[in-house]
């Protein structure tokens, strides 16, 4: 499964620790997330430590959103990180670490869901919002959660497929070259896709809206 | 611009890595157009509700299992680590403790024959550590302080059927201990009956994984005259998987001397190995 993905080949972009990690401490932050991934490659394992701390944040949110279950969530995410140390041999002088979490957790959803056999079912917005941050403007919350559900649950009557796509175009530490690289399309598919997944979400969302209203 | 021509740039324009200057056309047709400003504006709001869906945060469970597995996987590649470099020793060094500690003065032959034939053909002493350079060294001050010693092995004083009993009884253990191994490998190397020699190779095949077992068949193999036994001994490096023994097959391919079927069976273990 991870003969496809040679076919990453962009340039490791220095990225921005992710402001969810508040883990990180200024020592590690200055370490590049592929320096760190190559050191890990050559036997520092720790060093898979620091990317933990500074990724499975966003990597968990990203497969809540794609899955609609927290606990498939926690279990794929923990996946991704025992298949990075397993192929860490396998990560290139070239790669990009985020490119490669991300593809990683595409394939071990996949997995997931072919060996539960059985496609996500819509997600529940109740038991996401019991663990999602607080909006901190508090005036509206009420009807902010309300969309938050609405949107969830959106989300959750996309096809996975679409889901996924959607999903991936919206990481702004991706480039579309990447996102297309993970998916294993062009970058034209990736974008003609997003754009399309996009629209059938924007068409539920206000039809629940509008829905809610009446 | 017409209003399916400037949709079907939304895609771009709503992307916020591309430059401004690509989607000015749009932009244009845009503020013209109410119809595509809806649709555009539908698609904005739901992305920017999208990117502000609060993320689900991970319970502990994730991180303390994540540590327990990447603590896990340090022990094992440490352990791995250790193994390679015991195995390395072992295979170079302690093969010959393994083979002469059993049987007296008889071994101190089969030692001479043994470093005699493997060593005096050009040593890879690249790859030796000090301490088993001076084992070697050992090695050769005693024998050579025997002199020809023509060794007769405790096995040999016993009848060919004896020997083969013995060997066989083997078999019916399921954990032998090291003696009896080193026993096998001893009957290997020395035993005059092709048929006691062949049996102790058979009775070693359970035994296969441990690296003094291949290095003992291995280190056998050059004085072996017999190209039943050769091809058999062949075989069973070939089934170890033992890469050591490549060097060895590799010289035997090269000896236009040696019986057609066993160059033929070390160019086939080259293949598979
Ligand atoms: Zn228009």
């Amino acid at each position: 499964m991870i003969a496809a993905y040679p076919d990453i080949r962009v340039e490791s972009s220095s990225l921005v620790v992710n402001s969810a990690s508040d883990a990180v401490d200024s020592a590690t932050e200055t370490v590049s997330d592929h320096d760190l991934m190559l050191a890990v490659r050559d036997g520092d394992l720790a060093a898979l430590g620091d990317l933990f701390e500074r990724h499975h944040g966003p990597l968990f949110g990203f497969l809540v959103k794609l899955t609609g279950h927290r606990n498939a969530a926690e279990d794929i995410a923990q996946t991704v990180f025992q298949r990075m140390l397993k192929y860490r041999h396998t990560y290139r002088d070239d790669g990009s670490f985020t490119a490669w979490m991300y593809h990683l957790g595409r394939r071990c959803a996949a997995d997931h869901f072919r060996k539960s056999n059985a496609a996500p079912a819509p997600t529940d917005p109740a038991n996401l919002q019991d663990h999602a941050d607080e909006t901190p403007h508090a005036g509206d919350r009420a009807a902010t959660r309300d969309d938050h559900a609405l949107l969830h649950f959106a989300l959750g009557r996309l096809d996975r497929d679409d889901r996924e796509v959607l999903l991936l175009s919206r990481f702004q530490e991706l480039s579309f070259a990447e996102v297309a690289a993970i998916l294993e399309c062009s970058v034209g598919a990736a974008k003609v896709r997003a754009h399309r997944a996009l629209r059938q979400l924007r068409d539920t969302y206000f039809k629940l809206q509008k829905e809610k209203l009446t | 611009m017409n209003c399916t021509e400037a949709q079907e740039r939304f895609a771009d324009v709503l992307d916020g890595r591309l430059p401004e200057a690509g989607t000015a056309e749009v932009r244009t047709h845009l503020a013209s157009c109410p119809d595509c400003q809806r649709e555009y504006s539908s698609l904005a709001q739901t992305l920017v509700e999208l990117d502000a869906l609060p993320a689900a945060k991970p319970g502990p469970a994730l991180r303390q299992n994540f540590y327990a597995m990447l603590e896990e996987e340090k022990n094992s590649a440490a352990s791995i680590a250790a193994a390679a470099a015991r195995h390395r020793h072992h295979t170079r060094a302690s093969v010959w403790r393994w083979i002469l500690a059993p049987a007296g003065a008889g071994v101190l032959a089969l030692g001479g024959f043994l470093l005699g034939s493997r060593y005096a053909q050009p040593v890879p002493g690249a790859g030796m550590d000090p301490a088993t350079k001076q084992e070697l060294a050992d090695l050769r001050a005693r024998v050579d302080s025997v002199g020809q010693m023509v060794g007769i092995s405790l096995l040999q004083q016993r009848s060919t059927s004896e020997r083969l009993q013995s060997v066989l009884a083997t078999l019916d253990q399921k954990n032998p201990d090291q003696k009896v191994i080193s026993d096998l490998i001893g009957s290997l190397a020395l035993d005059p009956s092709t048929n006691v020699r062949l049996s102790a190779l058979d009775a070693l095949y359970p035994h296969a994984g441990q690296p003094i077992v291949r290095s003992g068949v291995l280190a056998t193999l050059p004085r072996e005259q017999n190209p039943l036994v050769q091809v058999a001994m062949i075989d069973f490096l070939v089934a170890a998987r033992d890469r050591e023994a490549v060097p060895e097959l590799e010289r035997i391919v090269r000896n236009e001397t040696a019986d057609r079927v066993v160059r033929d069976a070390a160019q086939r273990g080259l293949a598979q190995l």
